[in-house]
């Protein structure tokens, strides 16, 4: 049975790395080191498999067929698949056979989530996991949940699926060591008359409540405030997955710092699901 | 701040065809192409009225935020068009006193 050696979240956007200069050089070495961190916390838990849990942005899915949750079951992913993304490109080793357990943990237990055996992952994946010098090292197993195109999944929602993906690691027989890693958020509007406003009363609120042990409180206070900290904060969805995956750990902030001119609140931190040495 | 994070609950059938416009330019082989060459030709069968089709062609960012194009697709649009940021967000900026339905443009 495998284990969850541990769950980091971090924040995600295509202006890391297009427009890394936007912001003044010590914010920009404070927040690559912030993710260079979480990489190397993430490579002494020595995972396996990564479960990567983030959003497509209407590259895989479009208005023909928007899964509100899918899993990628798929051997490998070509990444990035914006042409426009300033990433070079590469091939990320998947585990189908953790992505099939995880497809079928949450059928059997009431959740009905589409599957992919080809998504080519955009930005969302790749940034993070380039940041933490993580992209090409680790297999993944995207798990994409849809923040982008309303109508949405509610937040109890993604909570709850936190503990079908529990479930699934404990119950998976095919390696021993997984982590989670979500990404998105947090306060940040894309394309709204308030692009470039972040909303950092939600954000330390919402880490806040991460880290205070009550989910219905959590719950209440993200779908009740998500549409004051912009449509980007409809991301919050995968902290909220990690959270719940990872039972009652309390979250630990690595880093936050709302970015104006990134348009994003960037925050990183992680759930001590396992005693660290 | 507008408290309200989506135009559209759902997206109308005017914003599902210009989401599809903007979709198949940036996703299918050598659509760019056509699409930077002939815009209006690009999207001759395309069944959109007039105004929304130009508020496309003439990268009209606000009135395409207006009409319920997703956030996400613009946003792509502009990065795949090399829409320069100052000109995308001022196009934003000034539809944020405009009322809360109804395109501004043509």
């Amino acid at each position: 049975m495998a284990e969850l050696v541990g769950v980091w979240a971090a924040s995600h956007t295509p202006v890391m790395l297009n427009f890394p200069q936007a912001i003044p050089d010590a914010d920009r070495e404070l927040i690559f080191g912030a993710f260079r961190s979480l990489g190397d916390e993430l490579r002494r838990a020595d995972p396996q498999t990564v479960i990567v849990v983030s959003d497509d942005h209407v590259h895989n899915f479009f208005l023909n067929n928007f899964p509100a949750f899918c899993v990628g079951a798929a051997a490998s992913y070509p990444t990035p698949v914006e042409h426009w993304l300033k990433a070079d490109k590469r091939t990320l080793q998947g585990d189908g056979e953790f992505g099939a357990h995880l497809l079928a943990t949450a059928l059997h237990n009431g959740f009905d989530p589409s599957f992919s055996m080809e998504l080519t992952l955009d930005h969302g994946v790749l940034t993070p996991l380039q940041l933490a010098g993580l992209a090409g090292s680790v297999r993944v197993v995207p798990l994409l949940i849809n923040c982008v195109q309303p109508p949405l999944p509610t937040m109890a929602r993604a909570l709850q699926w936190g503990c079908v993906v529990r479930q699934a690691v404990a119950s998976y027989e095919g390696c021993e060591r997984v982590a989670i890693l979500a990404t998105g958020g947090i306060s940040h509007d894309i394309a709204t008359p308030r692009m470039g406003q972040v909303n950092e009363a939600f954000d330390r609120e919402f880490l806040r409540l991460l880290a205070a042990g009550d989910d219905d409180a959590l719950v209440r206070y993200a779908t009740e405030h998500v549409n004051e900290a912009g449509n980007g904060a409809e991301e919050i969805r995968t902290w909220l997955l990690a959270h719940g995956a990872s039972a009652g750990a309390r979250f630990e902030p690595i880093y936050y710092k709302a970015v104006s001119n990134w348009y994003t609140g960037i925050g990183l931190g992680r759930w001590p699901v396992k005693a660290r040495s | 701040m507008t408290q309200r994070n989506w135009r559209q609950d759902m997206p109308t059938a005017d914003a599902y065809w210009m989401n599809k416009v903007l979709y198949e330019v940036h996703h299918l082989a050598s659509h760019l192409e056509r699409y930077r060459a002939d815009p209006d030709a690009y999207m001759n069968d395309t069944p959109l009225p007039a105004p929304l089709k130009a508020a496309i062609r003439d990268n009209d960012i606000g009135a395409m935020y207006l009409a319920g194009v997703n956030p996400y697709l613009l946003r792509a649009h502009c990065l795949g068009l090399g829409i320069p940021e100052p000109v995308f967000l001022q196009s934003l900026r000034r539809v944020a006193q405009a009322p809360a339905d109804g395109g501004t443009h043509g």
